[in-house]
């Protein structure tokens, strides 16, 4: 099965963009965004902390819809999923 | 009403929404929260289009490196504080409103009292404590925040309604780290506009707010896009608020 994965701003500086990927029924959430990360560890760490879990700011959306970083580990993904990780912005 | 010179100012923007939408602009009091690369434009586009009272806080003073974005402030303000700064410019942009430049950090003490009774917050701060204050604040008085964010050459942006929309918390429940950020002019240019553009809209019940809409502005693309934003009912900030359908300023 596919999902796509969509990286915005820093994040797509890093890692690229729109990509679809092919994944085994039953991969969760969290271990198939580090696995497309991992390709490159500066974009790994500014998603991912130390241990392997997201950083508490990033913004996660499955289809259109947000989704909390509790619940990520524990979510499996599913064919045609489209997957939106954001880095919120600070600057003024 | 108006004089001569305001006639001759709003002419091409009162064909769009008519001497009545102007007055409505004259009678508004927004507050901008900070007078660096978001306030800029913000305070510049709202001071042009007419609206009436302008509130805008700082507490810096200008520096060197503030040059490349911060376009209230020229060279030889280098050394004067913000506030002064903005409170020339804005009145020469306009002399027939009303600008309250207050030099000041905003405060859990100050808060409240300095946002008064403005009737719209513009978030042009560059730091989460202090938004997410702006954000309590908004929701207290029921009155919108413009949220602006800018980095590099990304931004975001949205309109909170307090009881309407998701409120700060809602989207952002953690603030990302601080750093010091990397920033190209036109970034908070394009953002800083779209919040004015918001404030103008809101005023005056035109349009479609960015209600429940992040918008997010990739500049290096060149492409806007929005991710749908939700209340989270056990927001810390705004969970306990009814929810309210209507939406103020509208009209139907």
């Amino acid at each position: 099965m596919t999902v796509k994965i969509r990286f915005f701003a820093r994040f797509r500086e890093l890692l690229g963009t729109d990509i679809v990927t092919d994944v085994a029924p039953g991969t969760m959430f969290t271990s198939l965004i580090i696995s497309v990360a991992k390709k490159n560890p500066e974009g790994c760490a500014a998603i991912f902390d130390e241990t392997g879990a997201f950083h508490e700011f990033v913004i996660l959306m499955k289809n259109g819809k947000r989704i909390e970083i509790a619940d990520v580990a524990e979510t499996a993904v599913v064919d045609g999923d489209e997957i939106a990780v954001f880095p919120p912005v600070a600057g003024g | 009403m108006f004089s001569e010179r305001e006639f001759e100012r709003y002419q091409r923007q009162m064909m769009l929404f008519g001497e009545e939408g102007q007055e409505r602009l004259k009678k508004a009091h927004i507050f901008i929260a900070g007078a660096g690369g978001l306030g800029s434009p913000v305070s510049i586009y709202l001071a042009v289009a007419g609206i009436g009272t302008i509130t805008i806080v700082d507490m810096d003073v200008v520096d060197g490196t503030n040059l490349n974005r911060q376009i209230l402030h020229y060279p030889r303000d280098i050394g004067r504080k913000k506030t002064a700064s903005a409170e020339e410019k804005l009145r020469e942009l306009n002399p027939d409103i009303t600008i309250n430049a207050i030099d000041m950090k905003i405060d859990d003490n100050n808060a409240v009292k300095l946002i008064g009774r403005a009737e719209g917050i513009v978030d042009a701060m560059d730091n989460y404590p202090t938004r997410y204050l702006l954000n309590d604040v908004a929701i207290a008085k029921k009155i919108p925040l413009f949220h602006g964010g800018i980095r590099g050459f990304y931004g975001q942006a949205t309109t909170i309604l307090p009881g309407t929309t998701p409120c700060l918390k809602c989207i952002f429940p953690k603030p990302p780290p601080k750093e010091v950020f990397p920033v190209v002019g036109v970034t908070p240019g394009i953002i800083g506009t779209i919040q004015a553009n918001e404030v103008i809209k809101y005023l005056i019940g035109s349009g479609e707010l960015l209600m429940g809409r992040l918008f997010i502005w990739d500049g290096l693309q060149a492409h806007g896009e929005e991710i749908c934003v939700e209340r989270n009912p056990a927001c810390k900030a705004c969970g306990d608020m009814t929810t309210i359908t209507t939406t103020p300023g509208k009209k139907k």
